[in-house]
């Protein structure tokens, strides 16, 4: 798909990055990307250690848990699901905060998604990303092209799935190719699969937060959910059957698993809790803290049921700045910038409003 | 709608499989490449760091080649190893940055495994300070060892030997090898194409045939030796 067009201008706005990242194949009354999802319901159980961390109200000892709604998605802005195909996948979780007056409900969002870092460390870059990464035609790469790259000892492109004509891979290669920041993302990204469910993949929420405790002690650190059955993906070599349904396989999954969970043990993910240090990129969400910093583990999410009214769930919008006393943002300037971004995308799409009425926006440490 | 791959995208996609496309590798096209593009042999050990989460469970892999790798002499170099357990062990209590050490007999190599914390050169100095008479008949076993031996007299050359032979360690994140390489070859500015990956690793595996993957996984990272000590109220 030949374009003529020229990026936006920079400074990146969300409306700049919310026309770019809407896709030919997708539906501009849902969600730019995340567009299929589903949503469950299940409760949170803090860890005995969670507030010695954090004064937040869903890290205390709580009875029965805190509700929580989770909505599970594939990455892909198109709205046609496309399960088995190698793609992020996205794990929104919404906690219900226990209120005085059960009329009040407040709420705080954890945004997660199974890349562990982001494709860019500022808004500009990412618009710079997004532009460079629309979806374009794509077509198998030729056999002798192939073969060429095979002497090169070069990694060949991968051929399309059945029925797939436009996609970002291309464009996001050759942007990372001059932007050493997407290199991360962009190589997780191309070779991260499809998971056999959505209840054992891994979810980051790649950006850093600020916790606080009771003392007033505060801390950088970055969420992750963990599935208790174990990180599995589709396997093309070996014992992980191909479903029989490729592009529809994940929400079907969701359900028999939480179906056949009813009278015993729920489906659970622990919610690790991994604390930065001077020098971690603090503020850059391209880059991945190492795998060596301290752990905390601040509880553990029960899925129990797919939503009531899961047409209606999909208004829903969730919010990466819908926080509480006890966290706030850190001074990632990405995450600020998808806070208005998500604000905006919910009103396009005519969805329920985040509902920052009833909590608070803490975009300062404390 | 995708048209359906030839009999020849087919047979291409298959090479990797094939046995006379993995001898062409093998024995023609990465020797190109290595010819072509040689990478420097990086050095071992962890990186250096000014960040406390990476001076602490730090890994040591001492590869060392025994002289005579046929089983008399691995059960050679088993026995002084079984021999002088209480004073390696004695050795590495004195020490006190030590989690864990273990010996291994590896292929036609002696290896030494152990996770520290904080300076490599102190570790190695304090251990040879405790145990250097003991490594010395260790030495004695592997390839170069006389060189560097009596150890407690050339405590600075048997640093740098245990140094050249510990094992480079594979960046936790892959495209961080970019750098590394960059870094060792003194060049900047280079742009890397992410499919050219593959390559930078074959060529980098080929200076560096053994390597450490990634930094490994760690139950309670952040801690250091001192403080299991101290709030577990356990001594060493």
């Amino acid at each position: 798909m030949e374009s003529t067009e020229s990026p936006p201008p920079l400074p990146a706005t969300p409306e700049s990055i919310l026309k770019i990242l809407y896709r030919v194949d997708g539906d501009p009354d849902r969600r730019p990307v995340h567009t299929v999802g589903i949503s469950a319901t299940g409760f949170f159980k803090a860890s005995e250690v969670a507030p010695l961390y954090c004064r937040a109200a869903h890290f205390q000892p709580h009875r029965g848990g805190h509700p929580v709604t989770v909505r599970f998605s594939n990455g892909s802005g198109c709205k046609d699901p496309h399960d088995s195909w190698s793609d992020v996948r996205g794990m929104a979780t919404r906690f219900t905060l226990p209120a005085a007056n059960p009329a009040e409900k407040t709420y705080t969002d954890l945004i997660a998604m199974t890349l562990p870092e982001f494709f860019s460390s500022t808004p500009d870059d990412f618009q710079e990303f997004a532009w460079a990464a629309r979806p374009a035609d794509y077509v198998a790469e030729r056999p002798w092209r192939k073969f060429l790259d095979m002497l090169k000892l070069m990694m060949p492109l991968r051929n399309p799935y059945p029925n797939e004509t436009i996609s970002p891979d291309l464009g996001a290669m050759n942007f990372a190719e001059r932007n050493d920041a997407a290199k991360p993302g962009v190589l997780e990204a191309a070779s991260i699969g499809a998971p056999t469910c959505y209840l054992r993949a891994a979810y980051h929420a790649v950006h850093t937060f600020i916790v606080t405790n009771e003392q007033g002690v505060q801390r950088p650190v970055r969420f992750s959910w963990q599935p208790v059955m174990g990180v599995r993906n589709l396997d093309s070599n070996t014992s992980n059957p191909k479903p029989a349904n490729g592009d529809f396989y994940l929400q079907d999954q969701l359900r028999q698993s939480l179906i056949t969970s009813i009278g015993k043990d729920h489906p659970r993910f622990t919610l690790m809790m991994t604390l930065g240090e001077a020098g971690d990129a603090l503020n850059d969400p391209s880059r991945a803290w190492p795998p060596h910093r301290t752990r905390i583990l601040m509880g553990t999410l029960s899925i129990e049921e797919i939503v009531n009214d899961p047409e209606e769930w999909e208004k829903i919008s969730f919010n990466p700045g819908l926080l509480t006393d006890g966290i706030a943002m850190s001074d990632d300037k990405v995450l600020k910038f998808r806070v208005e971004t998500y604000k905006l995308s919910s009103k396009q799409r005519n969805a329920s409003p985040c509902p920052f009425s009833g909590a608070t926006i803490h975009d300062t440490q404390g | 709608m995708t048209p359906k791959a030839s009999w020849l995208d087919s047979f291409v996609d298959g090479l990797p499989t094939r046995g006379w496309f993995q001898f062409l590798s093998r024995h023609v096209v990465v020797p190109y490449w290595v010819w072509r593009d040689p990478k420097p042999k990086l050095p071992g050990g962890p990186r250096p760091s000014p960040q406390p989460g990476e001076n602490l469970q730090r890994m040591m892999n001492l590869v060392m080649p025994l002289k005579d790798p046929s089983p008399m002499g691995r059960a050679k170099a088993a026995l002084i190893v079984a021999q002088n357990v209480d004073e390696i062990f004695a050795g590495l209590d004195n020490v006190g940055t030590v989690h864990n050490a273990r010996f291994l007999l590896l292929g036609n190599n002696l290896c030494m495994l152990s996770v520290y914390d904080g300076d490599f050169s102190n570790y190695i100095r304090d251990f040879i300070a405790t145990i250097g008479s003991v490594f010395d008949a260790i030495m004695d076993q592997v390839e170069g060892g006389e060189e560097v031996s009596p150890t407690e007299q050339k405590i600075e050359r048997f640093i740098d030997w245990v140094q050249a032979h510990d094992l480079f360690q594979v960046p936790d994140f892959p495209s961080d090898l970019f750098a590394l390489q960059d870094q060792a070859m003194r060049r900047t500015g280079k742009a890397h194409g992410l499919r050219s990956l593959p390559r930078e690793y074959i060529l980098q595996l080929h200076a560096n045939p053994d390597v450490s993957l990634g930094g490994g996984y760690r139950a309670y990272p952040g801690v250091s030796a001192a403080q299991i000590r101290k709030n577990h109220g356990m001594g060493w």
